[in-house]
């Protein structure tokens, strides 16, 4: 399968195209199907099954067009679980960009270990979560945690973290911080690397104090970082099921439940595919959102 | 949707600082800021490692010392000779290895074409690709099972590979790098003759490497890593992947022998871990380039 061969008279070369785009279209097909299989194609068949009252393992499905919809807007679990992901969504990505934003300025501001720290902070993010969270669970298990095996040594009574209604979604978020912050940190130490050195210079002979350097130049200048981070870090947070799953199963009596745990639950626990489907298209929308809008991000930090 | 704002390409910081030389007080401040977050940041690695070095009982005393006063393997042991874990294991480098090679297989030449070749409805298609770039997984979670089941592959190896070969992120990131390799190249290897899938052999594979290494770290840590998948579709625990194993040896099997817990835990962390501490500014590069996948 040769293709151009180029110069060559008009004939040839109209046949030699018609051989490219053939060429082509037989090395993207292998790629397209299995994306148009498992990508592509289960969206549209997500919102068709969202229109059918359908539980799996029975044979009777059936039409029901908005009913699942009109079910779900209805249904304290799922507001309670779209309240509970805006909860943890925005106290994570709010400590996430803050406590990134703080180390990465205070690893740039040394001379030395700047490697060491960031490896330390970004370890978080290569290890499989899963594992972590079951480590997690050891620290703020209610009985044997070390986290209150040090408050009793304080003299404090033992808390039962994850299983009180109080305290079990400020635990998931605290996980969700500490798995996220050092991912925030790296854009921002990259962010901070792309801003003129030439600026501060200007600014120290100015006699500009560390705050005023840091609000009029650093600041400002960061603003693209900032918002990217932010887009990616909503992204990660709206998309987080390993934390909640280990760490609480959605518990107690729902305290922790989110998006995406209401819809793995729905689907292959409760079997209830309709249903299901519905929180699956809600949750797309609600994602596809944020994606165009990180794409605009993007542009617009790229052609700043 | 060009390059990201990620000087990924230099992740080891500038030397000198944008705050500019810091008086000594606020300096030991900055300090004591670091070892703080650093210490809570490493606090769950410490007790992981600390406590799956100590005996079952020590774990039971709440004044017990941090670090253990006689390590001792026995927890390692009891890991691998009494749970499944060399399985999971081996599963998951299986599971791992098979995805990154199907979507090797199937992104380069996709790459390439939409790269190098004209065709109709090529900007078309390559906007497909990126609509694929962020559907979220979750909305395909339910049809791929419905899928998978009617194909009768649940519990299987599979299952747990056959959904991700065709790997959108896989297609745009060695696309962009194809566009880059000056057209020389192929032209070269045109004049010597070269067949088209000798010219991917001998010239592509060689020059796409650091693509594909950067493209290969992203690819394995998602999937050794996932957790979603495989509580999806595997019901019996042999056929389990290492994320998933943990949990189920955690919850079913071990009941409150933490030490033991602790030790399948390190098991399951440490090949990513110590791949990550060999390669550090390999995996920061690869993980924050693909901040488009979330």
């Amino acid at each position: 399968m040769r293709s151009s061969n180029r110069g060559s008279a008009l004939p040839a070369r109209s046949a030699s195209r018609i051989g490219q785009a053939l060429g082509a279209y037989v090395l993207i097909m292998p790629a397209f199907l299995a994306i148009g299989v498992f990508v592509l194609w289960p969206v549209g068949y997500s919102l068709v099954l969202s229109t059918m009252e359908w539980k799996l393992g029975y044979d009777a499905r059936e039409f029901v067009l908005l009913d699942n919809y009109v079910k779900l807007l209805g249904s304290r679990v799922f507001w309670n679980a779209a309240l509970n992901t805006v909860v943890y969504t925005v106290a994570m990505v709010l400590a996430s960009i803050a406590l990134g934003l703080g180390l990465s300025l205070a690893i740039t501001a040394g001379k030395r270990l700047q490697s060491f720290w960031q490896v330390l902070f970004f370890m978080p993010i290569a290890a499989t979560m899963s594992a972590m969270a079951v480590v997690w669970r050891f620290l703020l298990d209610g009985n044997l945690g070390i986290v209150n095996a040090m408050l009793a040594r304080l003299g404090a009574a033992p808390v039962a973290w994850l299983t009180g209604d109080a305290t079990a979604m400020g635990a998931v978020i605290v996980v969700g911080i500490w798995s996220n912050a050092g991912y925030a940190m790296v854009f921002f130490i990259a962010g901070l690397s792309n801003i003129p050195e030439a600026l501060y210079e200007a600014a120290a002979i100015d006699g500009a104090g560390i705050l005023r350097r840091f609000t009029s130049i650093t600041w400002p200048l960061l603003s693209p970082s900032t918002l990217f981070v932010l887009v990616i870090m909503t992204v990660r947070a709206l998309a987080s099921f390993d934390i909640v799953k280990v760490l609480t199963d959605g518990g107690p009596l729902g305290a922790t439940q989110v998006l995406s745990h209401l819809l793995y639950q729905e689907a292959f626990q409760f079997f209830d595919t309709g249903y299901a489907s519905a929180v699956a298209v809600v949750f797309f929308l609600l994602v596809l959102l944020l994606a165009l809008l990180q794409m605009k991000v993007e542009k617009w930090v790229h052609y700043q | 949707m060009g390059s990201l704002p990620v000087a990924a390409s230099r992740p080891r910081a500038r030397r000198w600082s944008p705050l500019g030389s810091l008086p000594v007080p606020v300096n030991a401040l900055r300090l004591a800021f670091l070892v703080l977050s650093g210490c809570i940041a490493f606090f769950p690695f410490l007790v992981m490692l600390s406590t799956s070095f100590k005996p079952v009982r020590e774990v039971f005393q709440l004044s017990a010392h941090l670090l253990p006063q006689r390590p001792i393997l026995d927890n390692y042991v009891e890991v691998f000779s009494r749970s499944l874990m060399l399985r999971f294991l081996l599963n998951g480098t299986i599971v791992t290895g098979l995805t990154l090679l199907g979507q090797l297989l199937l992104s380069i030449p996709a790459a390439y074409a939409f790269a190098r070749l004209s065709f109709p409805g090529k900007r078309a298609l390559f906007v497909v690709v990126l609509a694929a770039l962020v559907f979220p997984r979750y909305i395909a979670a339910v049809p791929n099972f419905l899928l998978l089941s009617g194909m009768h592959l649940i519990n299987t190896y599979m299952s747990l590979i056959v959904p991700f070969i065709g790997s959108a992120f896989g297609i745009f990131l060695l696309r962009q790098f194809f566009l880059q390799l000056p057209q020389e190249y192929f032209d070269a290897a045109h004049i010597d003759g070269c067949g088209l899938t000798a010219m991917l052999w001998k010239v592509i594979l060689p020059l796409l490497r650091p693509a594909i290494g950067a493209f290969a770290i992203f690819s394995i840590v998602s999937h050794w890593n996932d957790f979603f998948w495989p509580l999806v579709v595997i019901q019996k625990s042999a056929m389990l992947t290492p994320p998933a194993g943990i949990v189920y040896f955690a919850d079913a099997e071990a009941g409150t022998k933490w030490s033991v817990i602790m030790a399948a835990a390190v098991v399951v962390i440490a090949p990513l871990a110590l791949a990550f501490l060999a390669a550090r500014r390999q995996f920061i590069s690869s993980l924050t380039h693909v901040a488009l996948k979330g």
